[in-house]
């Protein structure tokens, strides 16, 4: 039998700008790098409150300040689209069956969502004495 | 016959006689850090970031939640100090875990590039999370 030229499987470069569910794919991944970031810029954070008042607000008002500030808005919104979209992949990739079927992603979704909303209200008044 | 260089999974050639395979350990443990870490950052970042760098310059907030005086004072207690620990810790394995896989996408593939990738992102969040810890035993336990 003939057999054609076999080639290693490769993606082609730009595949994620094909169409918007690579590129929604890629920038989720993106958000999980950027969370390391904050990792990073939280833990500066907290060296820098041993060091006194004027270190500590320094260093936020460096975070406060344009450009800076515009910069962060873009890494919150990538922090921000890596949880709704995981949110929205939870159902899909973990298909939770309490019934004959399988719950639909969307309600998942909204569990998820409605549990993410108490969660933030939890961390408001433990972690930050509330408003 | 000739081997394929195709990709193929799940058509490898099987041997009976061919020696086990050694246990994988680490890889299991980085993937259950990467996902326990995700699910840290997806409900616990997006608040937290929001009212230490935005809802006070935004005029959101009564007071500035992240001002020296305000934070310190929450500092002082337990829980704060192991939120940000297990915010941190789970950020830093997340991220680097997520940076690996994409940059091995980008072409940084084989043994001496992923150990590479391996040594030197592990070892971010290794060391961050340590750092972390330490943080947030300073001034508790040690001075």
């Amino acid at each position: 039998m003939m057999r054609g030229r076999e080639y290693p499987w490769k993606r082609r470069p730009g595949w994620w700008l094909r169409n918007r569910r690579y590129l929604a794919f890629q920038l989720r991944e993106l958000g999980g790098v950027v969370c390391a970031v904050y990792g990073l810029i939280l833990l500066d954070l907290l060296a820098q409150l041993p060091a006194g008042a004027s270190a500590y607000t320094a260093f936020l008002n460096l975070w406060r300040t344009p450009p800076m500030w515009y910069l962060n808005l873009v890494l919150f919104a990538l922090v921000l689209w890596h949880a709704i979209s995981w949110f929205m992949l939870i159902g899909k990739a973990q298909p939770i069956q309490f019934t004959r079927r399988p719950l639909p992603w969307k309600v998942v979704f909204g569990v998820n969502v409605l549990l993410w909303l108490g969660v933030s209200g939890a961390v408001v008044y433990l972690i930050f004495g509330g408003i | 016959m000739r081997e394929s260089v195709a990709w193929n999974p799940g058509r490898e050639t099987v041997r009976a006689d061919a020696d086990e395979p050694d246990e994988v350990v680490l890889e299991p443990l980085l993937w259950s850090l990467f996902s326990l870490g995700g699910f840290i950052t997806a409900f616990l970042f997006p608040v937290t970031l929001f009212l230490l760098f935005f809802a006070a310059p935004l005029g959101l907030w009564p007071s500035d939640p992240a001002a020296y005086s305000t934070f310190l004072a929450r500092w002082g207690d337990p829980i704060v100090r192991l939120f940000f620990f297990v915010l941190i810790g789970g950020s830093l394995f997340h991220g680097t875990h997520r940076l690996k896989y994409i940059l091995m996408d980008a072409g940084f593939k084989g043994p001496g590039p992923e150990t590479f990738l391996d040594l030197i992102l592990n070892g971010v969040a290794i060391l961050g999370s340590l750092g972390a810890l330490y943080y947030a035993l300073r001034g508790w336990l040690f001075f």
